[in-house]
């Protein structure tokens, strides 16, 4: 038993903390560190950058051009990121769609498709959910019906995070209405430009545009787009989801965020009320706590071994540390962050009280989302339960 | 960083399992309880097993084992609800081992380790968690000390061959050994909330040896030490109330269905396997971090006791409610996991007395440290 990194894997961290260092603009980090919203060119600027270095694919393996790091290394390097303030990685490309394309993707599809997500250049997006098919995602009834070479797919996916800037979605659609409903599922690749694909967007509770319907009305998509055989496409979703490992707990944006609840209550001078510090002081040992569950997964993963059963507690907990970041700073702000100043949101002058304060509420209402979205954490809890009682 | 336990490790803890499944079953511990809370029989087999030295150095006797081994052994005998004070005991080897040199660790070492009880006596009627509070008076008699004073809920305290005793001396406050044959000595045993045993210890101008080094160095250190170490136990009592839970669920049935079919109870036992999870991170952290600079070690052990006492409140209540009315029974196993739980919070400092510590200690990194 050992808690601390290896040497080399401290001197790696180092490395990649310079490399960020020198090529992460100050100004851009600020916004991030602010709590500020970010444009796509904010996203896929950075997004650009890591890729001309091969870090934006940096969970891939080397045969198909990621740096073929461990996962410490991955988790070494993603904590830097979110240290240094950089924008995050969108994971619909580099961290969900490709690797399902490195396991069930022909050599074609993964030439054609791997190259412009490491880049950055290709924006992806996730068709899953739909109106009447969120936590019973199997339920799902977008249909795409083969006309030779081709699906014609006709439906409505919803919740699409960023669709407004996507120029690809990876969906998964109905293909067989006969059997069990997971028994019909496959799993596709559709080009947003593509004619009667249609997006609209969904105000969320803070005032931002972040998630989207899109509409799919007689889209023709070729028979190529398609990952894996037909109707396997719930298989391909389960090895999707059991990819998603120990960075769903995102700990590393979480430690920032505390040290910026305690900037921000020694700012608001409350920072020596102990009813206060005792709150945040409980978090600081949730974060730790947090911390430690993640680094035990990311051991055992290290050493081969299969991952603990307690990947689901990873989002559950991780989701409710978050939140309850937000909601902190909210209280430790106090009225002032009651002005609504939408130009301070993404960083404009504006002549009103504190406008550092004002990105506080629309976070702490958007972040409600945590504990919703990647499946609910009444589902997780469905999981976890499921592996302790059968 | 790497959590895995080494062979000799793993062959420790399968050990230590078999000799309790096969001597400390639930009804021989009642048997226990019924006669006093301490069985001598069984702190010889610890004795036997190596465990009472398990910490203490080979050139003393005993096994040279360190945090790691430690905390196995006491998760595994938390799980069978151990009464007997061996966690107490090997805070009486981390002050006689780390805070002494001489003739005292070089006498009373290898007696700790082939069996006799050493405890420490540091726990007032005005102390609460705070242990440099120190009523307890010495006074220096020739070369030798005089003790005057009462301590409160030491364990097994009147079995012990020796206490480790805090009081205050001219220069401050500092650590003692007194032995049982030494005159203006009176003990008043009474069982714990779990059963075992403990006892009031009065000193009246009782003769004792001082340890050398200081005083409030080594209390700071016999605190931490008691801290983890309860952790580590209290992650073996939460495995056992959770697999009590999970087996209950499943078998009792209402309804026509078993319970543990009912979501709501599902979830509960999830969120009861969220509370161990953290716990258990949290004692390997504590355990992990005993050999850090102090401040950084009393940081870690702080944060540590805050998760695992949340924790082992939430699992033994939850345990006992998921039980129903077998769960608020003497004669079933759950209710004797509660009461250990509730104890192991309340014991080393419980968590408001740690969270007072993260809160007054706290900076702005909150990472592990890796």
């Amino acid at each position: 038993m050992e808690l601390a990194f290896t040497p080399e894997e401290r001197a790696f961290r180092d490395e990649v903390r310079a490399w960020i260092d020198t090529h992460l603009d100050p100004a851009l980090a600020a916004k991030v560190l602010g709590g500020l919203r970010l444009s796509k060119e904010d996203i896929q600027g950075w997004a650009r950058t890591l890729g001309r270095q091969g870090w934006l694919a940096y969970r891939w393996p080397r045969t198909f051009g990621g740096p073929g790091w461990t996962v410490v290394q991955q988790h070494l390097f993603d904590e830097a990121l979110a240290e240094a303030g950089a924008p995050p990685i969108l994971p619909f490309g580099p961290v969900m769609v490709a690797p399902v394309i490195m396991a069930f993707g022909t050599p074609e599809q993964q030439q054609r498709f791997l190259p412009g997500i490491a880049s950055g250049e290709v924006w992806w997006c996730q068709g899953y959910s739909e109106p009447g098919s969120g936590s019973d995602l199997a339920s799902l009834r977008t249909r795409a019906e083969r006309d030779g070479d081709h699906y014609v797919v006709n439906g409505q996916k919803t919740w699409t995070t960023l669709a407004q800037h996507a120029d690809w979605i990876f969906c998964l659609v109905r293909t067989r209405t006969d059997g069990k409903p997971q028994a019909g599922i496959s799993f596709l690749l559709i080009d947003m430009r593509s004619p009667g694909v249609t997006v609209r967007p969904i105000r969320l509770l803070d005032g931002e545009y972040e998630v989207n319907e899109v509409w799919f009305d007689n889209v023709r998509v070729p028979v190529s787009q398609r990952i894996g055989e037909e109707n396997q496409g719930w298989t391909i979703a389960k090895y999707l989801l059991s990819h998603e490992r120990a960075n769903i707990a995102d700990v590393n944006r979480s430690k920032r965020e505390l040290k910026r609840l305690k900037r921000l209550a020694q700012a608001e001078g409350i920072w020596d009320d102990a009813r206060v510090r005792d709150q945040i002081a409980l978090l600081e040992v949730d974060i730790v706590a947090l911390e430690m569950l993640v680094l035990r997964v990311l051991a055992a993963e290290r050493s081969g071994k299969p991952a603990l059963d307690i990947a689901a507690l990873l989002k559950i907990r991780g989701s409710e540390v978050q939140q309850r970041l937000t909601e902190l700073m909210l209280l430790v702000a106090g009225p002032m962050a009651l002005p609504y100043l939408e130009p301070a949101l993404t960083g404009q002058p504006v002549a009103a009280a504190d406008a550092a304060l004002a990105p506080l509420a629309p976070r702490y209402f958007n972040m409600r989302k945590t504990t919703i979205y990647g499946g609910s954490n009444e589902v997780q809890r469905n999981i976890v339960a499921q592996t302790l009682l059968g | 960083m790497d959590f895995d336990f080494s062979d000799e490790q793993r062959q420790l803890r399968d050990a230590v399992a078999r000799w309790a499944e096969r001597a400390y079953p639930f009804e021989q511990r009642r048997a226990i309880i019924a006669a006093g809370g301490f069985d001598a029989r069984i702190w010889r087999d610890l004795t036997d097993l190596g465990l009472t030295g398990l910490t203490v150095a080979e050139t003393h006797g005993g096994m040279g084992q360190g945090p790691v081994e430690a905390l196995l052994v006491l998760e595994t005998l938390g799980t069978a609800l151990l009464l007997e004070p061996l966690a107490a005991t090997w805070v009486a080897a981390a002050l006689l081992q780390d805070c002494a040199d001489g003739a005292l660790p070089q006498a009373w070492l290898p007696r700790l380790a082939a069996g006799d009880l050493v405890v420490p006596a540091l726990l007032e009627r005005r102390s609460r968690h705070d242990l440099p509070q120190v009523a307890c008076q010495a006074n220096a008699d020739g070369n030798a000390w005089r003790l005057s004073g009462r301590k409160h809920v030491v364990p097994a305290g009147d079995q012990a061959a020796a206490w480790l005793v805090s009081a205050r001396a001219p220069d401050g406050v500092a650590l003692f050994l007194v032995e049982r044959s030494a005159a203006g000595i009176a003990t008043t045993p009474y069982p714990l909330q779990d059963g075992s045993r403990a006892a009031d210890l009065h000193l009246n101008a009782t003769p004792a040896q001082r340890l050398p080094g200081d005083g409030a160095t080594a209390l700071a250190w016999a605190a931490d030490v008691g801290a983890a170490l309860a952790c580590a136990q209290a992650v073996g009592v939460m495995e056992r109330a959770l697999a009590l839970t999970v087996e209950y669920l499943n078998t009792r049935r209402q309804f026509g269905v078993p319970i543990g079919s009912f979501q709501v109870l599902r979830h509960r036992a999830a969120d009861m396997k969220m509370a161990l999870e953290l716990a258990r991170g949290m004692a390997y952290y504590a355990l992990l971090k005993l050999d850090a600079p102090q401040a950084e070690r009393r940081q870690a052990v702080a944060r540590a006791k805050v998760q695992v006492g949340q924790s082992a409140r939430f699992v033994g209540q939850q345990a006992v409610q998921l039980h129903g009315g077998i769960g608020v029974t003497d004669e079933y196993v759950v209710s004797h996991c509660f009461k250990t739980l509730t104890q192991l919070e309340l014991s080393w400092g419980d968590t408001l007395h740690h969270l007072g510590t993260v809160a007054a200690v706290m900076g702005e990194d909150a990472a592990v440290g890796a």
